[in-house]
């Protein structure tokens, strides 16, 4: 029987039996994994590849990638059905580094990377052999992702790479990492632009682990120091790198619902009611409309999220300026939930025992600041949603025309005044 | 873009949108509804048969009791047809008519159906609904074969002469559904003036009016679960008419900032008017959202069809009245003018959001159901 028929009925049924044989149930799972925030031990990602291997072997790593790569050459569908299946199962967990992984790289590689490259890493990927992780804003590049400055140059049939990346999730762990880097300083800013597979491992490449806001560490900094990399390394074309970053940006902002979870949240946002009853509030009426508040933004975010990707799969003239009502949604609500827990939590998240750690409440707060700025701040999904959903005209700028050395140039002397 | 998004839709589905679209249009644009033609006139009746032959009223009624399902997808379908009234400001109790005869459709006695059904069907008559958290309140004793209704609700959308009011009221056995007409003795509607022009609201004032018992909707003492489900319905479709008011709007203002000019650039290329407009329609989608999931719940009738409907009706009425305030913002002074439209959006909006249940008394509903 050809595997890609499998009607979701039968796919279903078949996972749910696979899951119940090979996977071991855990408490709390809910097929969502969240981790950009927390550490990952060797024995963690160890574990992970353990479990990828498994499900790669069964059939059901890259559910919804081509079969060609490696994967079961289904639907997006058939992937959330395994999902739905697998909650309340350990999955592999290979923290935020997996999340990028298995969703803008290996996409932005089946979309982009040609043959020979997509057959030498996107089953290694899907198997869990190789992690990958994005070697992408820089500390003077993050929203404005098309003005980075680490530099390419081409060295007979290798290339030279030297510059500094930043905000890389689990970077510390990975394999590889997906380099974008300008190889055209007299282009202008988008046409200058190449990818770059980098092994992690590279000789002149060193990765230091960021201490975060609210002391943990998943993010690290890179310096490359005339790392030597092959041609066929090049993922898309030379100086092509613009278009296979909007294929990335699509992903990362949430059309693979990464942003969404499996599950439609139907209990009554648990977390703020268990805070609730633990400061015994629960009967205040302010705290109960910050309770509901919160719960209708969980369901309404999912359902948005669904929308969303049903958007992005049906239309006929896919709009990927659509995925950044998802990651504004996240980037806005995260930041209201946090607060609302602050405010049920009192006293309890602002002052705590020494003996105890950090509740969270506060960690929750602190750390919900980073969905309003990563993957492009909340500002930056709200000019794709007003420029390219909208249509409203684009602000004047200065950067579109001129070879971006010159635009590097003239911003450091510029006088403040608009001709 | 639409509530939901067209290539899910069937073929009957668009058929159904696009014939409600193109009778709206034809028959009661913005400028008609700005003079309240539609205020108990002959147009009105005129409109609700025309409305009621593309079976606008139909859709959630079996077909064994006369009714024109489109779907399994029925409150969906109605969904669509409010969305389209919504976008021009629709009066008429389009909504309060559906809830009414799909409650007697499923609760009703074999003599209520006869006596109801095809008038609401065919556009004949339409229908009031009260329930909490309507404002007001009704008390009703029993006396033998005879019930003794007191007391008044307000905030209620005009069914018009000859309507029909389901109302529920309090009773020492429980809440109880009368379905009652509105001329009958002792019942006395007022008309209102209101903040929603779009629309015609009234009171009802019961005084010491005698009901018989065959005018009783399900069982004596036995109506807090249908009327939890008739507000589930009522809310789901009033976001519906609120979503394609907001979206009408939403397109207006986009296209206002796009050709206003102002310091010498259309001033939606300024990213103060552009990410409020980002904004707005954030909420905008995540309202379509909201209300085609609490369509879907209702459809399938599941245990989270009450929770989704007030779900909707919180974040459909919150984000509706920050959409009218911000598209005011762009619009700037001509949006202060009894002229330009905007106001009957602001008017329509602020009124759907508290028709029903505003948001606060939804989200304690909602705490209540949740089971705090």
């Amino acid at each position: 029987m050809d595997d890609t028929m499998v009607d979701l009925d039968t796919f279903r049924r078949q996972a749910r039996a696979w899951i119940a044989a090979n996977l071991d149930r855990r408490e709390g799972a809910n097929g969502q994994i969240n981790a950009q925030l927390e550490d990952r031990s060797a024995a963690d990602i160890a574990r992970a590849r353990v479990l990828q291997r498994r499900l790669f072997d069964g059939g059901y790593a890259g559910i919804s990638f081509p079969r060609e790569c490696g994967g079961r050459g289904l639907s997006a569908t058939h992937e959330q059905v395994f999902r739905e299946e697998a909650a309340g199962y350990e999955l592999p967990d290979f923290g935020g580094a997996g999340n990028v992984t298995f969703g803008p790289i290996a996409r932005s590689i089946v979309a982009h990377a040609d043959e020979a490259f997509v057959h030498r890493h996107l089953p290694r990927i899907l198997s869990g052999e190789e992690i990958w992780c994005q070697l992408y804003s820089e500390p003077d590049a993050g929203s404005d992702l098309p003005g980075v400055r680490t530099s390419a140059t081409r060295d007979g049939d290798k290339w030279r790479i030297t510059g500094a990346k930043v905000w890389s999730t689990g970077a510390y762990y990975a394999d590889w990492g997906m380099c974008l880097a300008r190889t055209d300083w007299a282009a202008v800013k988008r046409r200058g632009l190449t990818w770059f597979a980098v092994p992690m491992n590279a000789e002149g490449l060193s990765v230091r682990r960021i201490l975060q806001i609210d002391g943990s560490a998943g993010f690290c900094e890179e310096f490359l120091d005339d790392v030597v990399i092959p041609n066929d390394a090049i993922i898309g074309g030379l100086n092509d790198g613009w278009a296979v970053a909007q294929t990335m940006l699509v992903y990362e902002r949430g059309a693979g619902e990464e942003f969404t979870g499996a599950v439609e949240p139907r209990d009554l946002a648990p977390d703020l009611v268990a805070l609730a009853r633990q400061v015994g509030r629960v009967q205040e009426p302010i705290v109960r409309q910050l309770i509901a508040r919160s719960q209708a933004q969980d369901f309404a975010r999912y359902h948005l999220g669904k929308r969303i990707a049903q958007q992005l799969m049906t239309s006929t003239s896919p709009q990927p300026a659509v995925a950044a009502y998802g990651k504004l949604a996240l980037g806005v609500f995260a930041a209201d939930r946090g607060r609302a827990a602050m405010e049920i939590a009192g006293a309890d998240a602002l002052v705590w025992p020494t003996t105890s750690e950090m509740p969270m409440s506060a960690k929750g707060f602190l750390n919900a600041r980073m969905t309003c700025i990563a993957a492009g701040t909340n500002e930056m999904q709200r000019n794709a949603i007003g420029e390219r959903v909208l249509g409203l005209p684009r602000e004047p700028s200065f950067d579109l025309t001129k070879p971006f050395g010159d635009v590097v140039r003239d911003a450091r002397t510029w006088d403040g005044r608009v001709c | 873009m639409t509530l939901v998004i067209a290539e899910s839709l069937t073929p009957d589905q668009r058929l159904l949108q696009d014939v409600s679209a193109q009778f709206i249009a034809e028959t009661m644009t913005l400028s008609k509804v700005r003079e309240q033609t539609n205020v108990r006139t002959a147009l009105a009746a005129e409109y609700r048969r025309r409305a009621a032959d593309l079976g606008w009223f139909s859709l959630l009624v079996p077909d064994e009791h006369g009714g024109g399902r489109l779907s399994d997808n029925s409150v969906l379908d109605a969904c669509l047809v409010a969305y389209q009234r919504g976008r021009l400001l629709q009066p008429g109790a389009f909504v309060a008519t559906n809830v009414v005869a799909r409650a007697v459709a499923a609760g009703g006695s074999e003599q209520q159906r006869h006596a109801t059904l095809p008038g609401l069907l065919s556009g004949e008559v339409a229908a009031a609904w009260v329930a909490a958290p309507s404002p007001g309140a009704v008390e009703a004793c029993r006396n033998d074969d005879t019930y003794r209704l007191s007391g008044s609700v307000r905030f209620v959308e005009d069914p018009g002469p000859d309507g029909i009011v389901l109302l529920t009221a309090n009773t020492p056995d429980g809440p109880t559904q009368f379905l009652l007409s509105t001329d009958m003795p002792g019942l006395r509607i007022e008309t209102a003036d209101s903040l929603d022009i779009s629309r015609r609201f009234v009171e009802i004032h019961c005084t010491d009016t005698k009901v018989p018992m065959a005018a009783v909707l399900g069982r004596p003492g036995a109506g807090a679960a249908p009327a939890a489900e008739q507000l589930a319905l009522a809310c789901v479709l009033l976001c519906a008419e609120s979503v394609g008011a907001m979206d009408y709007e939403l397109a207006t203002t986009v296209q206002y900032a796009k050709d206003r000019v102002a310091f010498g650039r259309p001033i939606g290329s300024f990213q103060a008017i552009k990410h409020l407009l980002a904004d707005t329609s954030l909420g905008l989608e995540t309202a379509k959202a909201c209300v085609v999931a609490a369509a879907a719940h209702l459809d399938a009738a599941d245990d989270y069809a009450q929770q989704a409907a007030s779900i909707a009706k919180a974040v459909v009425g919150a984000n509706g009245q920050d959409l009218a305030q911000n598209c005011f913002q762009v619009f700037g002074g001509i949006g202060f003018t009894w002229e330009h439209d905007q106001h009957l959006y602001l008017r329509r909006l602020s009124s759907d959001a508290a028709l029903y249940g505003d948001p606060v008394w939804h989200r304690e509903y909602l705490c209540q159901l949740g089971g705090i």
